[in-house]
């Protein structure tokens, strides 16, 4: 089954070049994510003491909890799915726009049409922000258990991502 | 038949619509006339459901809903079309939701008017847009046509042309409620005449009726809404009196 994108848009919109932004609004955030990378590899290299070739584990050492270190690095999705919103609005008030097409779809005898049109594009990119944001952190999450040693992870991770988010 | 039944509506404490009521059966030409701000509008959007409203409108004897909505179209000045849109990408949008779409009519009258298929309706002179505004409406399929001052801007060789086409196009089911200032022009073409005044109708007649008592449509109207024929030369003699 093809699923044609303009059945699911406001007619003739340029949905084009709204998926052109969201798709570089979703690439904005997953590199502004990476900063959780440069952020780890701080954190990280603060766990040691002497050289780069002679890393000693310092006494005590803790690592940072990784709801700290994700901090603000998700933000970027977020933005995305605030954004969903106001595609929302521009797609009902589009109906408006140098004609009343707004006449036309209240009175299709497909009563959710409307509706349709103008949230199913911001509805999909949320959910997409959303489910990306999520993978980037349980990967996040996979490199940050597997680089801290284990003394210096501090305990009851899961529970502090679930209590955080 | 679309039935009104004592349908009001108000905006804001002031009573657009008083007590409608009325009934629209099959395959009448109906004019719908009144001043501006006289309730025209709001009844057709009442009809459509744009407005929410006290009182009863009934098609057939059913609310209208989303089920029998489609037997309604409406072609307004206000356009109703997708400026991004070309005709033929209209045609097929129309064909997916209206199953009862008046292909060969639609293909007609964009012939007839001469009006190009694969150009955006944006591009089009305010006149092609009145007239690809009625093309849809008259194609939709619908038995009740409701056409909201649908040729301001057009000259009047084109209206002309186009109230012919209407008669020649209609079928006996078909319903059109036309709402226009041009009283003069739509006579020849309407057998019923609807007066509107301050929200209420004050006036619904045949044209039969009319040429029977010997009247015109404008002396239908003038007498309905107590026209006072001396009133320019009084308030002209008041202007010259302040001089």
């Amino acid at each position: 089954m093809i699923v044609k994108i303009e059945n699911y848009v406001p007619v003739g919109i340029d949905y084009e070049q709204e998926i052109k932004w969201i798709c570089i609004g979703l690439i904005m955030s997953t590199l502004y994510s990476f900063g959780f990378l440069f952020s780890l590899s701080r954190e990280y290299s603060a766990l040691f003491t002497g050289n780069a070739f002679n890393p000693v584990l310092r006494k005590d050492a803790i690592m940072p909890d990784f709801v700290e270190l994700f901090g603000h690095y998700w933000i970027g999705f977020l933005i995305v799915v605030l954004c969903m919103i106001a595609l929302f609005v521009h797609h009902y008030t589009y109906h408006y726009q140098n004609s009343k097409s707004i006449y036309l779809m209240r009175r299709l005898p497909k009563r959710w049409e409307l509706l349709k049109r103008c949230v199913a594009l911001p509805l999909f990119s949320s959910a997409a922000s959303m489910l990306i944001a999520l993978l980037l952190m349980l990967v996040y999450f996979g490199i940050y258990l597997s680089v801290t040693p284990e003394t210096c992870l501090a305990p009851d991770q899961w529970q502090k991502i679930w209590h955080f988010y | 038949m679309l039935e009104l039944n004592h349908v009001s509506k108000n905006f804001n404490g002031y009573r657009a619509l008083k007590e409608a009521s009325l009934t629209l059966p099959r395959g009448e030409i109906i004019g719908l006339f009144g001043e501006n701000g006289a309730g025209k509008t709001t009844l057709m959007k009442c009809i459509l459901g744009y407005l929410n409203y006290t009182g009863q409108i009934t098609l057939d004897g059913h609310p209208i809903t989303h089920k029998n909505i489609a037997h309604i179209s409406f072609a307004t000045s206000e356009h109703s079309f997708f400026p991004n849109l070309t005709a033929s990408a209209h045609k097929a949008f129309y064909e997916l939701h209206f199953p009862t779409f008046r292909e060969k009519r639609f293909n007609g009258l964009m012939t007839f008017f001469e009006l190009p298929t694969h150009k955006s309706i944006k591009h089009f002179s305010v006149g092609q847009k009145n007239q690809f505004e009625v093309i849809l409406a008259l194609s939709q399929g619908a038995d009740y046509i409701l056409m909201d001052e649908p040729f301001a801007g057009n000259d009047i060789f084109n209206r002309e042309d186009f109230y012919k086409v209407l008669l020649g196009i209609l079928e006996p089911t078909e319903t059109v409620l036309l709402s226009t200032h041009l009283l003069e022009e739509v006579e020849k073409f309407i057998g019923r005449a609807v007066l509107i005044r301050k929200g209420e109708i004050v006036g619904d007649t045949t044209v039969e009726k009319l040429a029977d008592s010997g009247k015109t449509l404008i002396d239908f109207v003038k007498e309905t809404y107590h026209y006072k024929s001396d009133r320019v030369i009084q308030a002209l003699s008041n202007l010259t009196d302040e001089r």
